[in-house]
């Protein structure tokens, strides 16, 4: 029966974000927010080994006032329980902060055998946070997970990193980030929707926790963010007939030198 | 699914008309379920966006004032237009915007949104991205709903599904849409500053202007809408597709010329589009509802039952729809039996007074698919404008004798009568 | 606080790294080490500009084991500035050495620069979209990823202090079975000077051989989205190009039914030439084309070939 919780980050779809042309600042003012892409996956797994072993799984986020919205589409991924962290604090954390504010509300629950991440956040992508997270609550961490199984209290994994896959086993409590590959994603149908809607959920405030002054003050500072823009020609080929547009192609590509 | 665990009311569709109905019967303590396809609710609806606000009102009394509205209308316009001229009605009546106003303009998605967190307020189980796939029947009497595997069951079921309903499909009270039922629209929103929407259209504050354009639409049956937001204008077109395919012309098409002409780019000139939607209208009215709302254990709502209507001078569907959602959810309230509820459900739609309205311009339809109402008029009233305001130094033509010139050149005077009769009949 | 130190579990990101640090070394005025697991390479890191150089031997020899010690040799000698080889593993070490000392990290950080008192770096964020410059307080860690930096060039006659620190990294709490490497299949396509990209507008396996076909026409490397690498394992993971997979910095690129979100075109920005073919005119890909045809790969790949091949 083991217990298993999974962190998940509530982030604006990138997809919405249009970049201003004259200063290349980010206007995300029609932005919607998405449950970050790769923790759907780190859900669906703990989701699974819940289904596999008869545990339970709760759900976590830290996340600015918005974060409440996120809740019915996470539990509806199955998880039994959410706890969530509304804060402004959220704007500037980095993950220094963030690891911080999880780790103190993990130690608020009490332990946990397993807890699962994503590879890395569809924003900020740092991979920063299973690691930490585990190094605060001093237990091992195991990245870049590709397959995943428990045996009592010893849990065994697959790591790929660039150049190999290794097996690595653990005795007790673990953090584990997961990588997409681990598993597709659930569409929640309409009992799990319905199900979500009965299922608790639990704010906890920044100021419940035991965390220090220092705790929540980001060790590094955003000082710009631009839109990455590239100039491209952008010439489109597209009559009817495909020979026509090969062979446009074509001479364009001889005049660039490149055949 | 266990009996206890069975709902009074299922809702299929988180729009308007679904969206009122779920919050009345929640408000009564109902135990309801309200399943909508897109992501979030309003998340795949257009619309031009005027709201009426007495259909509002009959959901809950004051509810608008936290309805993410955009602006009061105040100023109600008709433009005229012709190649390039366009003659502008503009009537402003400040009445329109005191105390409870007549009508705002909404987007869309935020507002649908919000109505339906509303009903999730009043204790609906709101359940988005959704797709309700059929009707379970038992012995004749629709007693729940399919989605994937799973099947959930209800003493009602309320089909508010929208246009080209393909609830109310299934459930045989409505064959599959045929091309004049229905119109096509397309609309864009244009961002400009709140100030400078203000200046174009003469407003101040949170007053909205509501245009209906005649004309403009290279010929091709239908008519154009402008809405004035906060910080954004809607303009949209709604075509009939018949007409469109005759034409060989295409709605996008249209539409880039209409916001090409002088008189409207003057008015979007330097917004920025934020977002292109299309979609379909329920067009004919009156004659184009299905012959029955109901089934047993089914109601029908909204554009679902073809409750929309366009008189020319205005556009109404979301407060048809809202109202049709109060009708569906008192009737449910009022009967113990499932049975009884399509009946008790028609008496509130006549007592609401949307049938009578509906019947009252029930023949509209064939005024506005005259090609003389969307072209031969608006040319003739815009080319007897230019003859009153055209000085060249040349000898002028005496008026009563140019008019007739003109109003000749473009019609006999059989066709008015006929028009000017047809359109009377039409309201009486 | 004083020094710039280096570390990777691969001494060439290593020597990478130094080229980084020879820089800050320059506008911090500070020493510049590097701490390795690999002995034996001492004297090539001196060569290559080292001052010092700090051989950490442990019995373990899984390398995230050595995040602790690394954590504690860089708190001991009070450095100012952390340079991580941005390798997976590399990640993984400085995240956990950064938690341990309460410091700020910085991964897969593009540049770094010593500005007013402090370490600015730039890194993408938004999967590509943006790009954010950030200030760490000191002591900074960063990561940087592999070749972002050429490899410091062997100088003669250096001289720098070599020593050696023991670590017991036995109790890891971790046991690492069966490693199998991944073998890499063809050249790197990161160096490769043409490359053609295949998608999710592939139905299946077999149909790629009608980009391999348009490659060998071209003599181009064949590299795919993440999607074809790690969901329909088609092609091996070190295949896959993007913010989180291979960067290519190709004469040519050709894209082929990939809609170009911007986490894949992050990872082909640097290309000189884009070329792309997609049945969707509004696929974003499109915006980050120079060329694009309209239309099905199916038809278009074997014409272009063809087209190719004759020249
Ligand atoms: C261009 C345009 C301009 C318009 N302008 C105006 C105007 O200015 N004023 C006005 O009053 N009216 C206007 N209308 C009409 C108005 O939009 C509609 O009458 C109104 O939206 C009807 O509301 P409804 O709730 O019945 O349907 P909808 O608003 O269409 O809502 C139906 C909902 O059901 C969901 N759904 C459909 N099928 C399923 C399924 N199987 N399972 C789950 N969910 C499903 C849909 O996603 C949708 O959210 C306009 C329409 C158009 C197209
Ligand atoms: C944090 C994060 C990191 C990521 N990192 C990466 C990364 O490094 N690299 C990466 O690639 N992705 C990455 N992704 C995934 C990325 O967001 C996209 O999902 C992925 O790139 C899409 O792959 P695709 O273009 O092959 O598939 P799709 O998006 O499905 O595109 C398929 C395209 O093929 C076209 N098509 C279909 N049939 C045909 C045909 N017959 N002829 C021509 N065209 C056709 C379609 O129109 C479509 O445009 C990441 C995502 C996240 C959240
Ligand atoms: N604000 C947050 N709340 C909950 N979990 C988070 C948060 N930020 C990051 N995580 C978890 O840490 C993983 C790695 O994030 P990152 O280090 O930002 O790439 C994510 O995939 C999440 O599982």
């Amino acid at each position: 029966m083991p217990k298993i919780l999974v962190c998940y980050k509530w982030v604006l779809d990138e997809q919405d974000i249009k970049i201003n042309s004259g200063n290349l600042s980010l206007d995300s003012s029609r932005a919607k927010y998405k449950i970050s892409d790769y923790d759907k996956n780190a859900i669906e797994e703990a989701t699974l080994l819940m289904e596999a072993y008869e545990g339970n799984v709760d759900a976590l986020t830290f996340g600015s006032d918005k974060v409440k919205q996120s809740l019915k589409d996470a539990l509806s991924r199955g998880p039994g329980s959410v706890q969530w962290i509304g804060d402004a604090a959220f704007e500037q954390a980095d993950a220094f902060v963030t690891a911080n504010v999880l780790a103190a509300a993990i130690r608020k629950n009490g332990t946990y055998d397993l807890i699962l991440c994503g590879e890395g956040s569809a924003d900020s992508y740092s991979q920063q946070v299973a690691p930490r997270l585990a190094t605060l609550l001093g237990i091992p961490v195991i990245t870049f997970v590709q397959k995943l199984c428990m045996d009592g209290s010893r849990t065994i994994a697959t790591r790929k990193l660039g150049d190999c896959t290794e097996v690595v086993e653990v005795e007790g409590p673990a953090v584990i980030s997961v990588l997409p590959e681990i598993n597709k994603p659930r569409i929640p149908s309409l009992k799990q929707v319905m199900a979500a809607a009965k299922k608790p959920s639990q704010e906890i405030k920044l100021a419940e926790l035991e965390l220090s002054a220092e705790d929540i003050i980001p060790k590094t500072v955003s000082i710009s963010v631009k839109g990455y823009i590239m100039n491209r020609k952008n010439i489109l080929f597209k009559e009817a007939s495909q020979a026509d547009n090969v062979a446009k192609l074509v001479a364009s590509l001889a005049q660039e030198g490149l055949c | 699914m266990s009996e206890e665990e069975k709902f009074d009311a299922i809702i299929i569709g988180a729009g308007p008309a679904g969206a009122a109905c779920a919050y009345v019967l929640a408000k009564e303590g109902k135990n309801v379920i309200l399943i909508e396809r897109g992501a979030t609710a309003g998340e795949k609806n257009v619309t031009g966006g005027r709201l009426y606000t007495y259909a509002m009102e009959l959901v809950e009394s004051g509810l608008y004032k936290q309805a993410p509205m955009q602006r009061k209308v105040v100023r109600e316009q008709i433009m005229m237009m012709s190649a390039n001229s366009a003659i502008t009605a503009d009537y402003v009546n400040y009445d329109f915007g005191t105390d409870v106003p007549q009508s705002f303009t909404v987007l869309r998605t935020p507002f649908d949104e919000w109505f339906a967190a509303q009903a999730e307020e009043q204790g609906v189980m709101l359940a988005c991205g959704i797709l309700v796939e059929d009707l379970i029947e038992r012995d004749g009497k629709v007693v729940g709903v399919r989605a994937g595997d799973d099947e959930i069951y209800a003493n009602v079921v309320v089909a508010a599904d929208g246009v080209n309903s393909f609830i109310a499909q299934k459930a045989g009270l409505r064959d599959d849409i045929c091309p004049h039922a229905v119109a096509v629209g397309a609309k864009e929103i244009i961002e400009l500053p709140s100030n400078v929407i203000e200046d174009r259209f003469n407003l101040t504050g949170d007053e909205g202007a509501a245009r209906m354009l005649v004309g403009g639409t290279n010929g091709v049956l239908g008519g154009g809408f402008m809405y004035t937001n906060s910080n954004s204008i809607s303009l949209g077109v709604v075509l009939n597709p018949e007409d469109l395919a005759r034409q060989g012309k295409k709605i996008h098409e249209i539409f880039q010329d209409l916001k090409m002409h002088p008189a409207i780019y003057s008015l979007i000139k330097d917004g920025t589009t934020v977002e292109y939607g299309a979609h379909l209208v329920p067009e004919i009215g009156f004659s184009g509802m299905p012959k029955k709302l109901y089934r047993d254990g089914l109601l029908v709502v909204g554009d679902a039952a073809g409750m929309c209507m366009n008189t020319g001078t205005i556009l109404r569907g979301i407060d048809l729809a809202i109202v049709s959602g109060v009708a569906a959810a008192r009737a449910i309230i009022a009967n113990k039996s499932a049975g009884d509820v399509g009946a008790s459900y028609m008496q509130q739609l006549e007592q609401l007074q949307l049938l009578p309205t509906m019947r009252l311009f029930g023949k509209y339809h064939e005024v506005l698919s005259n090609p003389r109402m969307i072209s031969t008029y608006p040319n003739m009233a815009n080319e007897i404008m230019k003859m009153m305001f055209s000085v060249d130094g040349t000898l002028p033509k005496r008026i009563d004798k140019a008019m007739l010139g003109i109003v000749k050149r473009h019609v006999t005077f059989g066709q008015i009568v006929a028009d000017g009769w047809k359109g009377f009949k039409a309201t009486t | 606080m004083s020094g710039i130190w280096i570390y990777s579990e691969d001494s060439v990101i290593a020597k990478e790294l130094l080229t980084a640090g020879l820089e800050l070394k320059v506008s911090m005025s500070q020493s510049v080490g590097v701490i390795t697991l690999a002995g034996e390479e001492q004297d090539a890191f001196i060569a290559a500009g080292a001052d010092k150089v700090c051989i950490l031997k442990g019995q373990n020899p899984w390398s995230e084991s050595y995040a602790d010690a690394v954590a504690d040799f860089v708190s001991k000698e009070r450095a100012s500035v952390l340079l991580v080889g941005g390798t997976l593993r590399g990640k993984d070490l400085a995240a956990i050495a950064a938690a341990t000392l309460r410091t700020g990290l910085v991964t897969d950080a593009l540049t770094v620069q010593y500005v007013n008192n402090g370490i600015e770096t730039t890194r993408l964020i938004y999967g590509g979209l943006a790009i954010q410059t950030e200030a760490i307080s000191l002591p900074a860690f960063v990561t940087v990823p592999p070749r972002t930096y050429m490899e410091a060039p062997a100088m003669a006659g250096r001289q720098g202090e070599v020593f050696t620190v023991k670590v017991d990294n036995i109790a890891s709490g971790i046991s690492v079975s069966s490693v199998c490497p991944i073998i890499r299949e063809g050249a790197d396509i990161s160096t490769a000077s043409r490359v053609v990209g295949v998608g999710r507008g592939f139905g299946k396996r077999e149909d790629l051989a009608m980009a391999e076909k348009l490659a060998q026409a071209i003599g181009a490397e064949i590299g795919c989205t993440r999607g074809i690498a790690e969901d329909s394992h088609w092609l091996p993971s070190e295949r896959y190009i993007g913010i989180s997979g291979q960067k290519v910095k190709a004469e040519l690129y050709i894209a082929a039914g990939i809609s170009g979100q911007v986490q894949h075109v992050a990872g082909v920005r640097d290309s000189k030439i884009i070329v792309a073919i997609d049945t969707n005119e509004k696929a974003p890909i499109f915006a980050a084309a120079d060329y694009g045809i309209v239309g099905d790969l199916y038809e278009v790949l074997p014409l272009l070939a063809g087209a190719m091949g004759e020249k």
